[in-house]
């Protein structure tokens, strides 16, 4: 049975910052207590593979990295997927974008989820091959688990018994 | 001179660029394409048992893992001296077609067919995927996500997991094939190959039904006549996963054809001060400048070169597609004689795509997949390897050297966007020489049909990394050399 809430960790485990989310995904799991009605995944995916992912879904909370280029490394960007528009111009098959896999899939009939929240950390390195995070980036990862917590806490259908 | 750059930036800082330098009289001057590299890779790897690069390097590109997967396999089994049984051979070749069947799927409908279903002047909100569906309607849009879902299960049940498989080892494979299993892939196969008539049927009703976009594909202004490269199996028939590499030149004769673990005699790598990318050309021939023609070592190693390499399909639908293609494009079904127009690499995707829908179903068929014998121990070790497959953008090698306990000393990749290097540019330069004369307003179809030349290379950025935006943002700015003057600007997705 699909559990109607996701934790989608996305990033690369071996390029530094973009390890990120399957930081978070491992200390979630790590900790354990994650709600019947939550599920974590870390995927290394983009685009039309998000799709499988999301199909049936009811809330989502996406963990990834983001340089946005107007924040230190390391602050923690909190947004709805909402405010990404649709790709306009696609240059590679690595440019099916969130928001227009999320059309697509409405348009196609599938159960798409209706809210999605972000939390992207500001990345300081996303071009070296290595398993560790940034100082910066690591430093976030305490302040995110706990938004995450939060976010669970917010959704999830049943009551939480973590104390983070 | 001025100066144009199409500058896609995505989180990545640092990526793909085009640079157009404009002549005051406004014709082209030159053009360089830039792609960024992840840094370290190589160190990444050195001081870790080769069999553990067979999982680490699917993390290089997030579109073409199962490529990564199954090249490094090869050298791998190469650095142990190990030969894979007969059935483990197959469940390669099986995985790597069902991840081809999804790919080429993918490229062909999500990003060719923008260009051709909705047309290369379309306004770029409706030239996406949403606008084919638009077009084509729902039951095309669903079609496309029932291909690619097939495509990952086959990955799945051979290769263990959705997406980054993990089941080739040094001697073959870790999974056996239940009947169960075989079953269900023979059912995916027959449905690829409906999916693959269904795509041939695209091909005839959007594109071949529209004189404009013929002609597209066979103008000078996507052509370039440089060699070709890419793998054949023993009738010289195209081939993903296994063979030797064949070169032909540009008027179609064979240049060399050798073992994979020989490619260090034929290729060698030109570089350029602005870029890090390095630019394989053929030694024997040399590096002439980024110039077309059989004196030129520049090369291309691509969907379309791969049948221009080729004697043909060694299944029957693709075969029969195969001869249209080169009947129609070059008034010989032979294959003898090669095309070159860029943008007819997205036909020979879709006469590829049929293969891999075929060749998934008669693998499935083949009792021998779910045999016991899928795994021979390695009983030594080489110390060297080579492994070559053609990934779906071009070819792909992998190339390790490891000390007597199996600990990787030296990591070597040449993957498809690297290989295709100098034609990407050429192919850049080519199209902006015949879309920008002087007082020529830059416009978003300017633009779109530039980007049309790189597109039909599907290159690979950086590719380790996802994007979580998606988009590629394209700032293109230009400027008047000698002033540094913007004299216009034109974005998009910014």
């Amino acid at each position: 049975m699909l559990k109607p809430i996701l934790i989608l960790c996305l990033g690369n485990e071996i390029v530094s910052d973009d390890g990120f989310g399957v930081e978070i995904a491992r200390r979630l799991t790590d900790v354990g207590n994650i709600p019947e009605s939550v599920e974590v995944v870390f995927a290394p995916i983009a685009g039309f593979a998000l799709l499988d992912l999301l199909a049936g879904r009811a809330k989502v909370l996406i963990v990834d990295t983001i340089r946005t280029g107007n924040a230190a490394p390391g602050t923690l960007h909190k947004f709805a997927a909402g405010v990404l528009t649709p790709s306009k111009n696609l240059t590679t098959s690595h440019q099916i974008s969130l928001p227009t896999a999320l059309e697509f899939g409405r348009q196609l009939g599938l159960d798409m989820p209706d809210d999605i929240d972000v939390i992207a950390v500001e990345a300081e390195d996303l071009e070296t091959v290595s398993e560790q995070l940034t100082p910066s980036v690591q430093a976030a990862v305490d302040q995110a688990i706990r938004f995450v917590w939060d976010w669970i806490s917010r959704n999830a259908t049943e009551e939480i018994t973590h104390a983070n | 001179m001025k100066s144009i750059v199409i500058d896609p930036i995505t989180r990545l800082e640092g990526h793909g660029k085009i640079h157009l330098f404009i002549k005051d009289d406004g014709e082209l001057a030159n053009c360089y394409f830039q792609v960024p590299e992840l840094r370290g890779f190589e160190a990444f790897c050195v001081g870790r048992p080769v069999e553990e690069l067979c999982r680490i390097t699917t993390r290089i590109c997030g579109v073409c893992p199962d490529a990564h997967h199954m090249a490094s396999a090869k050298a791998i089994d190469a650095v142990f001296g190990a030969e894979i049984p007969s059935a483990a051979h197959k469940l390669r070749n099986l995985l790597y077609n069902g991840f081809y069947a999804s790919d080429h799927t993918a490229h062909f409908y999500v990003l060719a067919g923008p260009d051709f279903i909705c047309g290369p002047d379309a306004p770029p909100g409706e030239r996406n995927i949403l606008g084919v569906i638009a077009k084509v309607g729902l039951d095309a849009g669903k079609k496309v996500i029932a291909q690619r879902a097939n495509g990952q299960r086959v990955i799945e049940i051979i290769g263990g997991k959705k997406v980054h498989p993990v089941t080739a080892l040094p001697g073959g494979m870790s999974k056996r094939i239940s009947k169960e299993e075989q079953e269900e892939l023979i059912k995916i196969g027959e449905n690829m190959v409906e999916f693959a008539k269904f795509s041939i049927q695209i091909v005839n009703d959007v594109v071949l039904a529209n004189e404009e976009y013929v002609d597209m594909i066979l103008s000078d202004t996507y052509a370039h006549k440089t060699y070709n490269i890419g793998l054949v199996d023993e009738n010289n028939k195209v081939n993903f996963y296994d063979g030797k590499v064949r070169v032909t030149d540009p008027d179609g004769k064979e240049h060399c054809k050798y073992e994979p673990k020989d490619y260090l005699e034929y290729l060698a790598e030109h570089v350029e001060p602005y870029s890090y990318l390095k630019y394989p050309y053929l030694k024997k021939v040399g590096w002439k400048g980024f110039v077309d023609g059989v004196d030129s070592g520049v090369f291309k190693a691509t969907p379309l070169s791969r049948l221009n390499v080729s004697d043909g399909m060694a299944t029957p639908l693709a075969q029969a597609e195969y001869e249209r293609f080169y009947e129609t494009l070059a008034g010989d079904s032979s294959g003898k004689t090669p095309v070159h127009g860029t943008l007819a690499t997205h036909w020979a995707r879709v006469v590829e795509l049929v293969y891999s829908c075929e060749a998934v179903l008669e693998l499935a068929k083949d009792d021998e997949i779910t045999s016991d014998h899928i795994f021979d121990p390695p009983k030594g070790i080489v110390g060297e390897g080579v492994g070559v497959v053609e990934a779906p953008r071009g070819n792909l090698t992998h190339h390790y050297k490891t000390d007597e306990n199996g600990i990787v000393t030296e990591a070597n990749l040449i993957v498809g966007t690297t290989n295709n290097n100098a034609a990407i540019s050429m192919s850049i330069k080519r199209a902006a020489e015949g879309l920008i004369k002087k007082g020529t307003e830059i416009t978003q179809g300017t633009l779109n049909r530039i980007e049309m030349a790189f597109r039909a290379y599907d290159p690979c950025f950086g590719c380790a990394t996802h994007s979580l935006a998606g988009e590629m943002p394209l700032e293109v700015i230009v400027h008047d050399a000698e002033s540094g003057e913007v004299i216009q600007t034109a974005q998009q997705n910014c």
